[in-house]
Formats: structure tokens, sequence, C-alpha cells
């Protein structure tokens, strides 16, 4: 009930922004931590138009980490409403969020997170398992992929072989391989030297001019937050 | 805070996982110990075997009989204090047709004195010795089948021949308990007199084999020599033998058996080694580079290797302890009774003996330390660098 | 679906760990194959001697050969009856003497029976399958024996050429050696029948006595036949029925031995995969994480560890099936509880034991894979982020 009171109040105060693709309304967020109640956001709203490429910064302990695993679907909202593409994400099951995972967010880890049995190849693939592409077919648009991300000469390496960079750029692969909406990048870069850190934010720039993709990344590095288009500060659960 | 307790810390870091390997331990033990209790228990009816009785059969093959006159010269034979005769009737009762019991045709005038540990209220004895179609059973049979004082049962004989218009009938006259261990208490026996007079009469005076009792028991080897020397030359050779050594040959027809059973209560142990090695591989590697620290602060090498051996040989003695928990009210408790009442002939005694539990423990602890020797070989000659730089 | 090559090598990048859990795995189904395969055995070698158009006869009440008696005068009433096969006139069946007698046994302490079978000429034709192997036949009435090719070396004496006492000064040589499928008969010895019966003391009688049916469904009538005479005091059997019942007892205690010992066997194995599988679950939580973030399902990752544990047990059940078929070439002797003798069994694996025996490892997979996998598949997508 309290949810469909606090999607009205927000609707009539956002209207102006009806074509976001990510909606959040009075979102909130609270964990139970032995017996206690800790409250790491509180009513946020939100509206992340089509095609943007934003940075979240904050200090530790800010809420922002939380709130990329909302919009991610790896977690639901305690309160309010989060709508992404027109989909009620906080109204779905975890099969249903599962399912949305797959087809409509691409994932840049902080520490790469392959698969250390799989080739490059494989771990760029292995989104693909889950739709009904042909196997011939999913082979070919995993190799674009790691054409795209300059690394088609280490499809059979395994992560173990490959450096820091390359292996976030299979990573990189991996995320756009099923051509999602939108990368969810969580600190990406954080395990970088310099170097390294500017190739994947050119890609990831590519990716958002190039391709339109839509780009959500957490992180602390001021250089990184600087190739976005824009930068949000959250700070005790609330945006700035 | 000692070595030996931070040893034992490391036990309780995976709580969930120790439970497991203790378990798996345990397992192990139980399974050993019943193992090596049913080896031992077929050997113990050997071990609980008269060795003052001497038994005489025919040589070649016990389902021949002798003479009946080979007891007189048995009797008379030096050192020999009594002498009796029995012979196997292959009894069974149509009406229980599943049910395996020994029947014996018993000379009554001379068993009871050789076979002293078959005990028997005097009025029923009388009654047994009085009326020559009687039968007296053990308890356990008679528990078993239903049979009660003053039944008449009729049996077949898988021997002798069972003729319709004079079957085998018998009244129970007594029950009969024992005092020793390895004696059998489902036994049916009647009067050999009896058998004898129903014979065909060439079958006649025919007897199964002998137990004498001697003096003596050291030098009952000597005199079975001896007796078996009177008949070498007689119509049929006989072969003697006190009744540990004849019970122990009749084990050798199934020592296959019981090598597989010894082989397969070493497999298990094997079992075991690989669960716990297993266990300490893992907590060793993923606290690599906590040995690390630990050498970094100045431990030796071999501090390391003792912790870990010390947290196997732990892990093995609280599975050791768990094993025995469990061995004890299953063996002792439930299985004791169940097959000490229902295969009392092959198992007259079913316990855990007091050196299986001493080395079911030790082998606990002592393979413990076996499993952990290659981890903790290996977790000690790590490079302090190397352990400090490995992630988990 | 997870590719299952997933699961294939992160099995093979725990090398150690796997080989340990396998091996534990390996050795129960090594034990309940071998249990099953010997108890096969037994079933084959007892129930390969009996022919569905043969019938024996018996003193009634008796459950072996060894215990029975049938006075000679009775052998041509039985071979009269109705049902009965004839060669021209003469009725085709076999009236033989069976005594075990106690022969040293090589290279183990102590003396163990031997089923010794007087026979008379006619006993090879009436068992066209037996075939002599080595040597020659023994010449009727003399003291020739021939011995089963499975006892042989097995007894002090009992090798072509070589000669032992029936009885005190009564040797007998051996000359010949026989097969016969790997029946029973392969470790008797075959005296001639009158020898026999003198050396014995039993003359008169014969233990049995087999008739060849005219065809199987003639045995009704035949049964009928020998057991309406209660006088005689007989019991006709088909043949195969006799061997079957000769075999329960020891195949039922080698079955029942095996597979109690292989339950308590595969709880310790179990246990062990479960350890194994658990520990690769906690190590591997970021993998299962970033797996759910990438939106594979909670059951594709619940399967997919099932999978996983399935395939470490089957590897060691693999393992332990080949390791017990290893034993094909292994005697296995032992007494056979109905005639007190001793019979040489081989471990026989049949299609049907070997199927059962990798089902039962991948059981043990799949039990001690339950709760581990389900706590793989409650691992939250969140895992994923970060550290974990």
């Amino acid at each position: 009930m309290s949810i469909e009171v606090s999607e009205s109040a927000g609707g009539a105060t956002y209207r102006e922004n009806a074509e976001a693709l990510i909606r959040l309304r009075g979102v909130g967020k609270t964990y139970e931590r032995g017996g206690e109640k800790l409250k790491i956001l509180d009513g946020l709203n939100l509206d992340v138009p089509k095609g943007s490429f934003e940075a979240l910064m904050g200090p530790s302990g800010s809420g922002k980490s939380t709130l990329l695993n909302l919009i991610a679907g790896l977690d639901r909202p305690t309160t309010g409403t989060l709508e992404i593409d027109g989909k009620r994400l906080d109204q779905m099951s975890d099969g249903e969020l599962a399912k949305w995972r797959a087809n409509t967010i691409g994932f840049v880890f902080q520490s790469y997170n392959l698969l250390p049995v799989l080739t490059a190849i494989e771990n760029v693939e292995l989104p693909l398992l889950l739709t009904n592409v042909a196997s011939s077919e999913r082979r070919k648009r995993a190799q674009t992929a790691l054409r795209v991300v300059g690394l088609e000469d280490r499809m059979t390496h395994y992560p173990r072989q490959l450096s820091g960079g390359q292996e976030q750029r299979v990573a990189i692969a991996r995320a756009i391989v099923n051509d999602p909406k939108i990368i969810v990048g969580d600190e990406p870069t954080g395990d970088l030297d310099r170097h390294s850190a500017d190739e994947i934010l050119n890609l990831l720039q590519k990716l958002n001019k190039e391709l339109g993709k839509t780009i959500i990344m957490v992180t602390h590095d001021p250089a990184a937050a600087e190739r976005a288009t824009l930068v949000r500060h959250l700070d005790k659960g609330a945006l700035k | 805070m000692t070595l030996t307790s931070l040893a034992a810390r490391n036990i309780f870091r995976n709580k969930f996982r120790t439970v497991l390997t203790v378990l798996g331990v345990a397992v192990a033990i139980l399974t050993f110990i019943l193992l090596r209790t049913v080896l031992n228990a077929w050997g113990r009816g050997a071990e609980f075997a008269a060795k003052d009785r001497i038994v005489t059969r025919n040589k070649v093959t016990f389902v021949i009989p002798l003479p009946k006159r080979y007891i007189d010269e048995v009797r008379r034979a030096p050192g020999v204090k009594q002498a009796t005769w029995a012979n196997w009737f292959g009894g069974k009762d149509p009406k229980h047709d599943r049910e395996f019991f020994a029947t014996l045709a018993i000379d009554t005038k001379s068993y009871f004195d050789v076979f002293d540990e078959l005990s028997l209220p005097p009025d029923q004895k009388a009654a047994f010795l009085a009326d020559r179609r009687s039968a007296i059973v053990g308890d356990m049979l008679a528990k078993k089948l239903g049979y009660k004082i003053g039944d008449k049962v009729t049996l077949e004989s898988g021997i002798f021949g069972n003729d319709p218009a004079n079957p085998w009938t018998f009244t129970i006259a007594g029950i009969y308990t024992t005092t020793s261990k390895s004696a059998d208490r489902s036994t049916f026996m009647f009067h050999w007199d009896y058998l004898n007079e129903a014979s065909p009469l060439r079958a006649q005076d025919k007897i199964g084999w002998i137990t004498s009792r001697v003096e003596n028991a050291s030098g009952a080897a000597t005199i079975a020599t001896q007796i078996d020397q009177i008949f070498d030359d007689k119509e049929m050779a006989t072969s003697s033998a006190d009744e540990y050594a004849f019970r122990n040959s009749f084990l050798a027809g199934v020592s296959a058996i019981l090598k597989a059973l010894n082989v397969i209560s070493v497999v298990i142990l094997l079992i075991m080694m690989l669960i716990l090695g297993n266990t300490i591989a893992m907590g060793v590697r993923e606290r690599t580079n906590e040995y690390g620290v630990l050498r970094a602060l100045g431990f030796r090498p071999g501090h390391i290797a003792w912790f870990i051996l010390g947290e196997a040989m732990l892990t093995g003695l609280l599975g050791g302890a768990v094993g025995l928990a469990m061995a004890y009210p299953l063996i002792e408790g439930g299985m004791r009774r169940a097959i000490e009442e229902n295969m009392g002939q092959f198992f007259p005694h079913f316990g855990i003996a007091p050196e299986v539990t001493v080395a079911a423990f030790a082998l606990a602890v002592v393979l413990g330390a076996a499993a952990a020797i290659f981890p903790a070989y290996q977790a000690s000659q790590l490079k302090v660098v190397d352990a400090l730089r490995r992630v988990a | 679906m997870i590719p299952v090559r997933y699961n294939i090598r992160s099995l093979a990048v725990r090398r150690a760990t796997t080989a340990a859990t396998a091996l534990g795995i390996a050795l129960v189904v090594f034990v309940l194959a071998s249990a099953m395969m010997l108890a096969a055995g037994i079933k084959k070698t007892l129930s390969s001697s009996g022919r569905a158009d043969n019938a024996i006869v018996l003193r009634k009440g008796s459950n072996a050969e060894l215990g029975s008696v049938i006075e000679d005068p009775s052998v041509n009433i039985i071979t009269a009856q109705p049902g009965v096969k004839k060669d021209g006139t003469v009725p085709i069946a076999v009236g033989e003497v069976i005594v075990v007698a106690a022969l040293e046994k090589i290279g183990a302490a102590g003396i163990t029976n031997v089923q010794m079978r007087g026979v008379p000429d006619n006993a090879m034709k009436f068992r066209p399958e037996m075939k002599l192997i080595e040597g020659t036949m023994p010449r009727p009435g003399s003291a020739e024996v021939m011995i089963g090719t499975r006892i042989r070396g097995r007894f002090k004496g009992l090798e072509l050429g070589q000669s032992f006492d029936l009885k005190k000064n009564r040797p007998v040589m051996v000359v010949g050696i026989f097969s016969d499928g790997g029946s029973s008969y392969e470790s008797e010895v075959w005296v001639d029948r009158d020898t026999l019966k003198s050396a014995y003391g039993r003359e008169g009688i014969v233990s049995s006595v087999r008739v060849r049916l005219d065809s199987p469904a003639a045995f009704d009538g035949f049964k009928g036949a020998i057991e309406s005479d209660k006088a005689l005091g007989f019991d006709a059997m088909r043949e195969t029925e006799y061997f079957d019942k000769q075999s329960e007892g020891t195949s039922m205690l080698v079955g029942g031995l095996g597979t109690l010992i292989s339950v308590f066997f595969s709880i310790g194995a179990m246990i062990g995969a479960m350890i194994t599988m658990y520990a690769a679950v906690a190590n591997r939580q970021r993998e299962i994480g970033t797996l759910r973030a990438l939106g594979f399902s909670r059951s594709s990752i619940l399967f997919s560890f099932l999978l996983e544990s399935i395939s470490l047990a089957m590897l060691g059940g693999i393992v332990g099936v080949i390791a017990s078929i290893g034993m094909g070439a292994v005697k296995f002797s032992m007494m056979n509880f109905s005639s007190w003798s001793e019979i040489v069994f081989s471990f026989d694996p049949t299609p049907k034991i070997i199927i059962t025996a990798l089902v039962f490892a991948a059981g043990m997979g799949l039990l001690g894979g339950f709760f581990p996998a389900i706590r793989a598949a409650r691992i939250s997508p969140v895992t994923a982020m970060r550290g974990g």
C-alpha cells in the first residue's frame, strides 16, 4: 500500500522525465545485521535517461554499491519502486530478476570475476548460454565482442595467462556480448594501473558513444569519473 | 596460549567441515570395529572350545559313520577319562522348513558326563532319560520355534529314511541351557538307542563320531595321535583332534571369506585416511598465508608441520571417540543379543574385544597423522615470501 | 545451462582433492562390485551345472546329494517311470555316489573337503557339454580318476600324473582333466563308481539318480509318479532348480555381506564427497555470485554443482568398476554350505552389475553433493561485487 502512495506522489514530481530508462521512486533499502536494522538508502528518487554515462561517487558506506546492486537487479529495494525500461524490478521474483539481468544488464566487476577454468572466449560466450542462440552463432558473437575490446588474438587464453587490463577487457566483452541496454560497472578500474585503467575507460566511452549503451559506474577514481557524462555524489544514502 | 591450543583452535575454524570429517572418521571406525568383531566372533567359537575334549571321526569323510565298538577301544586308551558318541541326524521340522538347527542322536548314558556344560533341571533330565522317544532342546531353539515341554515334534531326517507310517516323533522332555559360551544353545538331542533300533539291520551299531575327555588338556594332541594309531590298521581309519583344532579346521572352509573381510577392514581405514587427508590438505591450502605470517614471526618449518600433524591427530582422536561411542550401543546393545540368539552356532560370542577398541582408537590417531604427513611437509617447505603472497 | 566443461575443468584444477575423493568412492564401488560379481559367480557356477530337461531324484528330506541314500534296487524303479527318455530301450540315466574326502590344501594350513563323485561308465555321455581337456579317460573299473579343471593343483595329489589315497593303501591316479563351462563339477574328483563304493563302504547304494526327460514339460508327470509312491520316499527336482537351491545360502551370504559392508562404506565416501563439495562451493563463492549476476538461475547453479558432484563420483565409480573387473582373474575358493566341500568360484562381471555399481556411485555423488549444491544455489548474486 505505502508503495502505491509513494509512486503516485513521486510520479507527479518527475513527470517531465518520462523518457528515463531507469526510474527510482522513494527507494529505501534496510539491512538487518545482528538484530539491528541498518538503513542504507532512504526515499531515493532517481532518473537515468537512455544513453547516458553516469558515475556514482561517494565515501565508503554512502550506499553507492547498494544503489548499484539495485539498479543491476542483484537485490530488491525494501521500499519504493524501481522501474527499468518499463519493467518493475521491485515486483519481480528471484527467478524473474535472473532472467531480466541476463537480457538487460552487462556487468564489469572490480576484480573481473572471470571463471578461471574457462578460456577468454568461453567466458565471453557464457551469457549467451542463457539465450536460444545456436552454438556456431554464439561463437561468432563472442569473437566479435573480443574484437571490439581488441583481444581477438587472446581467445584461447585462460584468465591466469592474461594481465589485469586484459582480463578486464575480456570482462567487458562478456558484458556486451548479448547486447544489453545497460552496463553496470563496480569500480571497473579499481584494480588496474593508470595505463590499463585508461584503456578500459576509453572502451566504456566508446561503448557509450558508438553503441549507445547506458552505463552506470561506481568509482573512487576522479579520472574515471571525468569520462562520464554525469557524476552523481551519494552521501549517507542520499543523492546530492 | 600454547602451540597445541593453537593447533586445536584451527580445528574449530571451519566447524562444519570438522564435524563432517569427524563423522566420516567415526563411520569408518565404526565399520572397522564391526568387521573386526565379526572376524573375532568367527574365530571365537573355536577359542571357547574345550581343549580337553577330543573328537574322533572317520578319517576320510565325516559322512560315513564308525563301527560302535570303536567306543570301547577309545575308552580303553590311556589318558582318556570319559568318552561318548553322537550321530548327525540331519533333522528338519517340516513346520519350520527354513530353520536350520543341529539334530544329534546322543548316547544318553555318557553324553552329559563329557559335555558337562549342558545344564538341565534334574526332573527334566530324569524324564528325558526315562523315555527313549523323548528329546531335549536348547533354550534358544525352544524360543525360536516355540517348543514347550510335553510337545510332540515330528522331524524329517536328511540322512536316515523317513517312513510315513512310522515317522520320527519325539516328546520334548527338557530344555537345556549352557554354562559355556561356545556351546550351541540351538541343538535338538534325542536317544541314540531309538535311532539305532529304528535303523535297518545293516545300518545298526554305527556311530557318527566319538568325543572323549582327557585328564590333562596339555596332553590332548598326543592322546589324539595315539587314538588314531589304534585304528590305523582297522577297516576304518580315524582322525582325532581336540575341539579347538577341530573347530579351526572348520574355519578353513570359509578362510577365503575371512581373508576378504580382513582386506576390507583395511580398505575402510584407507578411505578414512583419504577423507581426513583431504580435509587437512584443504585447510592447509586455505591457510597458506597464515603459515607465511607465522614463519615471518619466527616460527620454524617444524612448528608448522607440527601444527598440521597435531590438528590431524586431534581430528582422528575425535572421530575415533565418536566411532566408539556409536559402536558400543550398536554392537553391544543391539546386535549382540540378536546375533547370539539367532546365529548362536556360528557366533557363540559376539562382542567388541578390548584390543579392538584400543586398536581402532590408536589407528584413528596414527593414520590421521599419516594422512597429514604430505600436506604438513608441503606447508613446512613453503618459502615465507611465497606463502605470504598466496591468497586463498 | 552452465556448460559441463566448467565443472569438469574445476575438478581438474583441484587435482589432489578430486583424486582423494574419487579414490575413496572407487574403493567403495570396488568392494560392492566385487561382492556382487562373486555372488553372481557362485550362482553361475552352481546353476550352470543343471539342465532343464534333467531331473534329479534324492531321498526325501535330503537337501543335497551328499546326504541322500538310494538303494540299488530302487534305481531301476526310478528310471522306469514315465517321462524318462530312452536310448532304444535303455533309459538315459545315471546313478552316482557322492562322498567328501578331506584333502590337504596346497598353500593353506589344514585339510579341506573335496567332493568325490563315483560315476558309472555313461556319466560323460549323460553330460555332453563336458569335455576331457587333458590326459585320457579313466579306464572303467580301474583305480584311475579324472578331476575338474578348477581344482587341479589346489590340493596335494590333484594334478595330472599324480596320485592320492582314497583310503589307506588305496591310491588312485589322476589320468584326466575335464572342463564343464565353469560349473561346480569342475571342483570335483570323478572316480569309478564301484571303486569309490568299495573304498568307502557304500556298497549297494547310490546318492542320487539323474534322468533325462523326454522334454522339460515331462517333469511334472515324472515327479508325480516318483512322489506318489510314499514307500519309496523320494523327492524329484528339476536339476536346474536343485542347483539353484544349492547356491542360495552361499550366494546370499556373500551378496548380503557385500551389500551391508558397502552401505557402511558408502556413508564414509559420501561424507568425503560432501566435504569436498562444500569446500568447492566455499572457494568459488565469487564465481557462483558472478554466474548468478550474469543471469543464471538458482536451479541452474544447483544442477551444475550436482553435476559436478556426480562427475566426481562417477570418476571414482569407473575406476572402482575397472579394478573390480580385474578381479575376474582371481579364483575364489570357499566352502559351499550345502555340500560342506570346497568349490572354486570366479568373479562374474555381468553388465547388470557394472551398471548397478555405476548407478550406486552416481547416487553417492548425488546424495553427497545435494546439500553443498543447495548452499551454492543460495549464494546471492551480490557476492560477485567487490571481494565478495
